[in-house]
């Protein structure tokens, strides 16, 4: 029963995480039809600006060694407002590597290129100004200190910092729901992604839309970044790379545009990931990907998505 | 909830047609160039100019990964080189640095790049996997390579014209097992991590393993890891069910400093060994306040007071906001040496006049085998197969200060391998 609570916990932990990724590629998704490829390195970003607005330092690689900025938030406060520079930043890859595309009606395949290249530029931005050596957030600075380092749930130990990531997560995922499904500029996002001219008719700014999807899009993966960050360091400019590449995967088990299909997706991937031995470990990713596979092969349009219709 | 709709565009046919069409001259244009390149001589045939300096590649993980060890190198082959290059020397010498990335095949681009420019030998690759792929390309064009930190088995054998300076895994793993074992005889739980995808981790792990048996030690968990992975909740509280009392771990700076600290954040106190992967300073701010008490044998000790490490030393803390350099550094530095000296003796003997690039690299092959060192590892020479020998070792142990962010590896215990000496 432990080893079962245990499993839960682990696989919920970063299935939430995988959630937070994949509801940013949703949300972009949604009313532009195109995947961001950028996520990841947004994510990434989160991470850094997390780092220095809790006081952290640049390190003896990066292009302004011993600088930091003169203040240290609270984590909380950092956090939130990393999620924003992030979310900005966000906006500037919509800016730079989408509108132009879209403006001369490219095909939204070459957008997936485009951002492909912003990402990897931001990424290479992040390793020229901060270097390439690893950063954890300094200890204490973090208004957690007073926190025990593990919890002990039911028999189950779990990092402290894991319940906390995974707290916010649940918030971040269920305050964004609530705001897509109440109020007034979540339905226009909802009535965009559900029929782009009909909402610019109906009188709603679609390119307004857009630009709002991509900041809240680089909200999540900036609040995922610091939250990664905290947990377990961050690992060098490339760190948000890998969770960009599952929060594809749970995108795409989700259900493509499908909000609570990518909070689903990323719980199933998490758990998925925690049900495999150590012994096995090797397999993890295989593992995880096969029961992608496997559940687009009987179901093609992922776990809660819905059939896409053709248009004729 | 949403759903996709999209803003999609429609491309006019002809629009579409005219965009291939001038896609196709494109790539027909580039396709020519490049045969019109590779028809370029090759470098190994032409003949040396004396008055032209000699031209040496590094290619470096800085990005990826390693490149926490590729910036530690660029650093030890930066500062060899200012401080080499100040001193009086026949034969000027150029660094050609690339990016080796942290993959095969960014580390055989490179070097392929690099062979093609004409360079007389290569620093590197970064990682023991890199080199299992990308050497194998230097020993068919006859171009030496001195590695810095290949530290797996068999790299030397690659091939004739494949050296390294870093000494391997078997020789020195065994030192910190038995600091442990010293340090606890009651030791009889023992767990183990390693980085399965990691051609390093796999074979330094077989080795501690090897090393645990001899001692009487059987593990009692046994848990594969990823480098890419950043928690390890899941094999810690699998492994932690076995109530282990020393955990020996084979993984890289960044997997294995995290590691460590959610090792000691889910409550395991007993002794911890590493591997050499985590043997650089870039561990400290990963595992911080957790890092303290890591033990590890080491080929490097920053506490050597020989002329030539006391100067590496400075300049590293000169260049480093005082920090101590890790054995990364210094074994890049030591590369970059043992090529420098081998380079200006052939020269000093007139061995360069009237080569090749090709005859040039087989000369200084040759003299980079026959020569002894006085490098920042110690005094160092080379098997006939390209093997280090090396004869002087250390176990330190991580002391972190009051901060938890920097801290540095004390010297525990040095030891002298008889049969190892130089």
């Amino acid at each position: 029963m432990d080893t079962l609570l245990q499993t839960l916990l682990n696989g919920a932990a970063s299935g939430g995480v995988y959630a937070l990724v994949a509801l940013g590629y949703t949300l972009i998704f949604s009313v532009l039809g195109v995947i961001n490829f950028a996520q990841g390195a947004l994510f990434s970003l989160g991470g850094y600006l997390t780092y220095l607005l809790l006081g952290g330092k640049i390190g003896v690689n990066g292009a302004l060694p011993g600088w930091g900025l003169p203040i240290a938030l609270p984590f909380w406060l950092a956090l939130l407002l990393a999620a924003l520079g992030s979310g900005v930043v966000g906006l500037l890859v919509e800016r730079i590597a989408f509108a132009p595309l879209r403006r001369r009606g490219a095909e939204p395949l070459l957008s997936l290129i485009t951002s492909l290249g912003a990402g990897v530029v931001l990424v290479n931005l992040l390793q020229l100004l901060m270097g390439a050596e690893g950063y954890a957030f300094p200890q204490g600075a973090a208004g957690l200190a007073h926190l025990p380092d593990s919890l002990l749930l039911g028999g189950a130990r779990i990092r402290t910092i894991q319940v906390l990531l995974l707290a916010i997560s649940a918030l971040a995922v269920a305050s964004l729901s609530l705001w897509l499904e109440r109020s007034r500029s979540g339905k226009a996002m909802r009535a965009v992604a559900e029929d782009p001219t009909t909402a610019t008719l109906l009188g709603i700014n679609s390119v307004a839309v857009v630009r709002l999807a991509f900041l809240l899009s680089g909200m999540l993966a900036g609040l995922g970044g610091g939250l990664i960050g905290m947990s377990v360091s961050l690992a060098g400019p490339y760190f948000g790379i890998s969770y960009g590449l599952k929060g594809l995967a749970v995108l795409v088990l989700g259900g493509l545009g499908s909000v609570p299909g990518a909070i689903v997706g990323g719980l199933v991937m998490g758990l998925a990931e925690a049900l495999i031995s150590s012994a096995a470990s090797g397999w993890r990713d295989a593992l995880a990907f096969a029961i992608l596979f496997a559940v687009l092969v009987l179901r093609p349009s992922g776990l809660l998505g819905r059939r896409q219709l053709e248009k004729v | 909830m949403l759903r996709s709709g999209g803003l999609s565009p429609t491309d006019p046919l002809v629009a579409r047609r005219r965009g291939s069409a001038r896609l196709a001259a494109a790539v027909a244009g580039v396709l020519a160039l490049l045969t019109l390149l590779g028809r370029s001589s090759d470098p190994a045939a032409q003949r040396l100019n004396p008055e032209v300096p000699l031209k040496l590649g590094a290619a470096l993980a800085l990005t990826g990964n390693a490149n926490l060890y590729g910036q530690d190198q660029r650093m030890g082959i930066s500062l060899a080189q200012g401080w080499l290059q100040a001193q009086p020397h026949p034969r000027r010498l150029v660094l050609q640095l690339e990016d080796g990335a942290s993959d095969e095949p960014s580390a055989i681009a490179a070097f392929n790049l690099l062979i093609r420019r004409g360079v007389i030998a290569l620093i590197g690759p970064t990682l023991s996997q890199q080199a299992f792929a990308a050497d194998p390309i230097a020993q068919r064009q006859g171009v030496p390579v001195v590695a810095p930190s290949n530290t797996a088995k068999g790299i030397p054998q690659i091939g004739a014209f494949i050296s390294r300076v870093s000494a391997q895994s078997s020789v020195i793993a065994p030192l910190s097992i038995d600091e442990a074992l010293r340090r606890d005889p009651t030791t009889r739980r023992v767990a183990v991590f390693f980085a399965q995808d990691d051609a390093y981790s796999t074979a330094e792990t077989a080795i501690f393993q090897k090393v645990l048996a001899a001692r009487g030690l059987k593990p009692v968990s046994i848990q594969r890891t990823q480098l890419t992975d950043n928690d390890f909740q899941n094999p810690i509280t699998a492994a932690l069910q076995q109530r282990p009392q020393l955990i020996v771990i084979s993984a890289q700076a960044v997997d294995g400093g995290n590691l460590i600290r959610q090792l000691r954040e889910l409550g395991y106190r007993g002794q911890i060994v590493v591997g050499n992967g985590l043997n650089t300073p870039n561990i400290y701010p990963i595992c911080q306040r957790w890092c303290n008490g890591v033990l590890i044998a080491q080929a490097y000790s920053p506490e050597l007071n020989t002329p030539v490490n006391l100067a590496f030393r400075r300049l590293f803390a000169e260049a480093n906001q005082g920090r101590s350099p890790g054995q990364i550094a210094a074994q890049a530095w030591t590369a970059y040496q043992v090529v420098f000296e081998a380079i200006q003796r052939v020269q000093q003997r007139g061995g360069f006049e009237g080569l090749t690039l090709g005859e040039a690299r087989q000369q200084l092959m040759k003299e980079l085998l026959s020569g002894r060192y006085d490098t920042p590892l110690g005094p160092i020479r080379f098997r006939p197969d390209g093997e280090v020998v090396q004869g002087r070792f250390y176990v330190a142990e991580v002391r972190m200060d009051a901060t938890g962010r920097n801290g540095r590896f004390t010297l525990v215990r040095e030891q002298e391998l008889p049969e190892a000496s130089p």
